[in-house]
């Protein structure tokens, strides 16, 4: 008696599609969907509110960079091209999750999961820059607004990382068809988010310098 | 009849299928019981504060417990009382069944929105009563980035996670709303109830994360000790100030939308007679939520902004009247030659209108710059204050009455219920409107002292704060006397003609075995009473 129970417990709603009509699957897609849509007008408040911020201590500033800080390092065009390119590998897996008969949807997913972490190690590699020449959190409100901003933007990331090793989990085991790849669709939506944040973070603080 | 076998309650046995549960009803239980304990304990510190207030100088506790005392109280009040009170108890319990639904759209998220609220909550309490935290529920800087203060990151980090558990429950309820409403049912075919909560959600959504991100800058200061804030390092306390407002004045119609919903609801359902004029009140909540973004700046007028940042927020502050005017005369409107019965939820409404009205107009007073610096930290905020959150605590109880017999399939007793009302409402108007006439004359807010000529008042203030817990006693013994004696209800006790009332009360796991016609919801004609079942069945 208790083991059909806990089978259907397990089931994952979106993932075992074959378990729910047309219809049904169909109304879950649009529900999540538009459940990822809301999510991130939430997230980018979050982030509208921090930039805010960044610009009201950057207006008050007498000058900006301050006198003796370091410019923000070079390093942070190749995070940039990076995450674009992330966001192209991402964009190709959706198609080949779309794409019947394919059998890359894990390569690209693994290649968006490479370059995401990849984009992490960059980030972290320009913290380093800075820090080696004495820039630190506490050394100004021109630190501590940058660290403070690719942190929170890194911190998104890394949950993106999460969510991406799921989706990959999830292609593996094969759950995934041309009819029903809600993850792919939810994940891609929230990658290049990330992506579109981190241009207009890189546009503030480092091209507006 | 009114007993089916099995009901929600019923459905499944033992105390994890309560904490694991996933339908809404029993999480929307869960909020209720959670709620109503932080209730009891903001209304046990109030009480405290009013008996330190009965004489000048020292009564019962020093100076510094006192002020521990009003951010206890005000902080448990607004975070886990009146923001989460309506949409995460009632909201939860009644969303879904008004939409014609099995459940909210992700039960999972609701769940763990649940759990988050329930540990963000006794993070906060308890933190405060360790660290001894006394900046005040707006944890102004620069008392919030004082190091002396051992227990604000904590703080800070439970309302943070609170706030999470309002965005997730922001999101469900959005979506819920677009995507599960029952066939047939328009936008404008949703009790008002729905519009309040989903206007509410969207400002959930929009808003919250600004707290968040100023509670993290918060944390971020007091870590690392950079002045972001501090003006001795180089920061801007002004800021802290715009980044809350920004946060907490649409926080204050997250709190009062829902309750302007329940009322809609109150109000027609009791009076037998259709909402007069259903868009207005629709779109003005929607009104109310936008002009609400644009205000902020009316609680910082003496915070040194500039003249003309003043005079736009005080035109635009009167703004918000003009939406919120709407509803109450809809609401009279609505009364107007209705069949009222004086229930126990309408006299609460009846009470929420004469509260709020008062609240709405002092709110013009200090959105006038001229009277606003006159009486800026007085207690003629505290009471205008009051008057307009206190109402949200009132559309709640109300609300509690008036789904009381779906939510647990019981009645309860009028009578004790309107004397409850009313000694509450008296108890109210004797605490606060003494506390006008104290802020005119220039009683000042957050001292645990004052000059001997208030004494009087105070003592009156007091004595009427003594009433209202009186009064909430009462409300407190009807509904335990109805969950051990009470009469089982009907389907339909009051004639409502939306969703919830067409399901068995308490209602099935499932809600509905079919789901009933959509039509539309605020026309009670076609029901009639059967004295016999207590309630009311569909003509055939």
């Amino acid at each position: 008696m208790k083991r059909p129970a806990r089978a259907q417990r397990r089931t994952r709603p979106f993932a075992k599609a074959p378990s729910l009509s047309p219809a049904e699957m169909q109304r879950r897609t649009e529900m999540a969907l538009l459940g990822m849509k809301v999510f991130l007008i939430s997230l980018s408040i979050l982030f509208t509110a921090s930039l805010a911020g960044y610009l009201a201590v950057r207006a008050r500033a007498a000058q900006w960079p301050p006198a003796g800080a370091p410019p923000l390092p070079k390093g942070l065009w190749a995070s940039t091209i990076i995450l674009l390119l992330s966001s192209g590998a991402m964009q190709r897996a959706l198609a080949e999750a779309r794409n019947a008969g394919s059998s890359h949807l894990r390569a690209w997913l693994a290649t968006t999961l490479a370059l995401g972490a990849a984009f992490l190690v960059s980030q972290v590699w320009n913290w380093r820059v800075l820090i080696a020449q004495q820039m630190t959190m506490r050394s100004s409100l021109y630190a501590l607004t940058f660290y403070c901003l690719t942190a929170l933007h890194g911190l998104h990331v890394i949950g993106g990382l999460v969510g991406l090793s799921l989706v990959l989990s999830r292609a593996f085991r094969g759950l995934y068809s041309p009819a029903f790849h809600l993850g792919v669709r939810l994940m891609a939506i929230y990658w290049h988010f990330l992506d579109v944040v981190w241009l207009v973070l890189f546009a503030a603080m480092f091209l507006m310098a | 009849m009114a007993h089916p076998s099995d009901n929600y309650l019923t459905h499944t046995r033992g105390i994890k299928s309560w904490l694991l549960t996933l339908d809404h009803k029993r999480i929307g239980i869960m909020y209720l019981v959670t709620i109503l304990g932080a209730f009891l304990l903001a209304g046990i510190f109030a009480l405290l504060i009013r008996t330190e207030l009965l004489t000048p100088g020292q009564t019962i506790v020093t100076a510094d417990t006192y002020n521990r005392l009003f951010t206890l109280h005000g902080a448990i009040m607004i975070f886990l009382f009146v923001i989460p009170g309506i949409p995460s108890a009632l909201g939860n319990f009644v969303l879904p069944l008004q939409l014609g639904a099995k459940d909210v759209a992700f039960p999972r998220l609701n769940l763990f929105s649940y759990y988050l609220f329930v540990f963000g909550a006794a993070l906060m309490v308890l933190s405060i009563i360790v660290g001894g935290v006394d900046t005040g529920w707006t944890f102004y800087t620069p008392y919030s980035t004082d190091k002396a203060r051992a227990g604000v990151i904590p703080v800070l980090t439970g309302v943070f996670l609170l706030g999470f558990s309002s965005i997730f429950t922001g999101l469900n309820f959005i979506v819920s709303i677009h995507k599960l409403r029952a066939p047939g049912m328009g936008w404008f075919r949703m009790p008002l109830f729905l519009w309040g909560l989903y206007a509410t959600a969207i400002m959930q959504i929009l808003a919250t994360p600004v707290l968040g991100i100023t509670l993290l800058l918060l944390i971020v200061e007091r870590v690392l000790g950079v002045g972001i804030f501090d003006p001795g390092l180089g920061g801007d306390p002004v800021l802290f100030q715009h980044f809350f407002w920004f946060y907490s004045h649409p926080a204050v119609y997250i709190m009062v939308l829902p309750a302007m919903g329940v009322i809609s609801e109150l109000v027609s359902v009791h009076s037998h007679k259709h909402i007069f004029s259903y868009k207005m009140i629709a779109w003005s909540s929607v009104a109310i939520a936008v002009f609400s973004f644009f205000v902020w700046g009316h609680h910082m007028f003496v915070s040194g902004q500039s003249a003309m940042a003043n005079m736009i927020f005080s035109a635009l502050t009167f703004s918000v009247a003009i939406p919120t005017a709407v509803k109450v005369f809809n609401w009279l409107a609505t009364m107007f030659r209705g069949a009222i019965t004086l229930t126990t939820p309408m006299c609460y409404a009846v009470a929420f209108l004469s509260l709020f009205a008062i609240g709405g107009l002092t709110g013009m007073f200090l959105g006038s710059l001229a009277t606003n610096v006159h009486v800026t930290d007085t207690y003629f905020v505290v009471a205008h204050f009051h008057f307009t959150m206190v109402p949200v605590g009132v559309a709640f109880i109300g609300g509690l009455y008036h789904w009381w017999p779906k939510i647990t399939g019981r009645m309860y007793s009028e009578k004790w219920g309107r004397i409850g009302c009313a000694v509450f409402v008296a108890g109210f108007y004797v605490t606060f409107v003494t506390q006008f006439i104290m802020g005119t004359h220039g009683m000042p807010r957050r001292s645990y002292h004052y000059l001997p000529e208030f004494t009087a008042l105070h003592q009156m203030s007091s004595a009427g704060a003594l009433a209202m817990a009186t009064g909430l006693f009462i409300a407190a013994g009807t509904f335990i006397h109805s969950l051990v004696k009470g009469l089982p209800a009907a389907a339909n006790p009051w004639g409502g003609a939306s969703f919830e009332w067409q399901c068995p009360s308490p209602p099935p796991h499932d809600n509905f075995t079919e789901t009933p016609p959509a039509g539309d919801p605020y026309d009670m004609s076609d029901w009639e009473y059967h004295p016999e079942i207590r309630g009311y069945v569909r003509k055939t």
